[in-house]
């Protein structure tokens, strides 16, 4: 069960329109790297969790990652609000706008949609978890290479937070392999 | 060696005595864990020489939002150390402790602002309608 708050993560106020930067900043909701496949990847491993500290931590980083994912949409919205249909065009994002006119779409950088193959779920903790590690990794060296795509403040400190919540979620997951190793998992 | 130069060689695995549930651990207040996006002092990994941003509320309504916000952040970061760490009494009585002064901002917010979450909605209109959403940002909805 999920009850909704009415605030996000960490403030998002982007007062800059940036049609290139919302082009490049989708691929983190809907990329292989981004936060709706982290937070469904740890949302369906976690039935598959051995013990109460894999079902937990797999449940409790799920949802946060689907408030991510809802901060990174956020952000895609803000950057392209007020956009005329010409400035979409010149920014890249005409085809983009053909499918889905100012809708959010997840998708990644080059405008491939989501697949839940971005999942990957083993059923083995061991296996998944690793997964769990590299795709925090991936995540952070993804935020990394958006931070230096933009000089605009308001889309970097929120970068910057993202970014250091990947670091958090790796540090966890990890403690947890290494449990699960020792314990024969 | 194939692991020599690594920082974190899985070969370790098999090695480590124990998993410490209980070990010291340095955490920062709810307002400076929130703005650098981690709690735990030890853990956090600036990129490069960024480090982080002060908030810049605009209102005393926002500045009581970002006060929960903080809060809220608190809640959810010890919430996963606690998921690996349930016996560690200091981190629970200090995630105790953010719980209950979270609650007693988002009672004052609410009563002030409208509700946060759905069963908190005030008056007789059904409020919890009210914008802004969370995603509308600066200057409000796109199209109110």
């Amino acid at each position: 069960m999920f009850k909704y708050v009415k605030h996000t993560n960490y403030p998002i106020e982007i007062k800059k329109k940036d049609l290139k930067m919302a082009k490049y900043l989708i691929t983190q909701f809907g990329g292989a790297n981004g936060e709706l496949g982290a937070a469904m990847r740890y949302f369906s491993q976690k039935f598959s969790m051995p013990d109460d500290y894999g079902k937990a931590l797999l449940n409790d980083i799920a949802t946060e990652e689907l408030g991510h994912s809802e901060m990174i949409a956020s952000m895609v919205h803000q950057l392209t609000k007020n956009a005329t249909v010409k400035e979409l065009e010149e920014a890249g994002l005409g085809s983009m706008f053909a499918d889905h006119g100012k809708g959010i779409y997840p998708t990644d950088a080059s405008g491939v949609p989501f697949t839940v193959s971005y999942f990957a779920v083993t059923g083995d903790p061991l296996a998944d978890l690793m997964e769990d590690m590299a795709a925090e990794q991936k995540a952070r060296a993804t935020y990394e290479n958006l931070i230096n795509l933009t000089d605009d403040e308001d889309v970097i400190r929120i970068l910057l937070f993202l970014r250091q919540r990947e670091i958090v979620h790796y540090n966890r997951f990890k403690d947890l392999f290494l449990y699960y190793k020792k314990k024969g998992y | 060696m194939l692991f020599e130069d690594n920082d974190f060689d899985i070969n370790m695995a098999f090695f480590i005595p124990d998993v410490n549930f209980n070990r010291e651990v340095d955490i920062l207040s709810p307002m400076e864990g929130f703005l650098r996006g981690n709690m735990f002092k030890d853990e956090y990994e600036p990129y490069k020489n960024l480090t982080y941003f002060k908030l810049k509320p605009s209102n005393e309504k926002e500045m009581e939002l970002y006060k929960i916000m903080a809060l809220s952040f608190a809640i959810n970061d010890l919430n996963l150390y606690l998921d690996l760490h349930p016996d560690n009494k200091e981190v629970l009585d200090l995630f105790k402790k953010y719980v209950m002064e979270e609650e007693e901002l988002c009672r004052k917010y609410v009563k002030k602002y409208g509700p946060l979450e759905v069963c908190e909605v005030t008056g007789n209109k059904f409020n919890w309608v009210d914008s802004p959403w969370p995603w509308d940002g600066f200057g409000g909805s796109m199209y109110v």
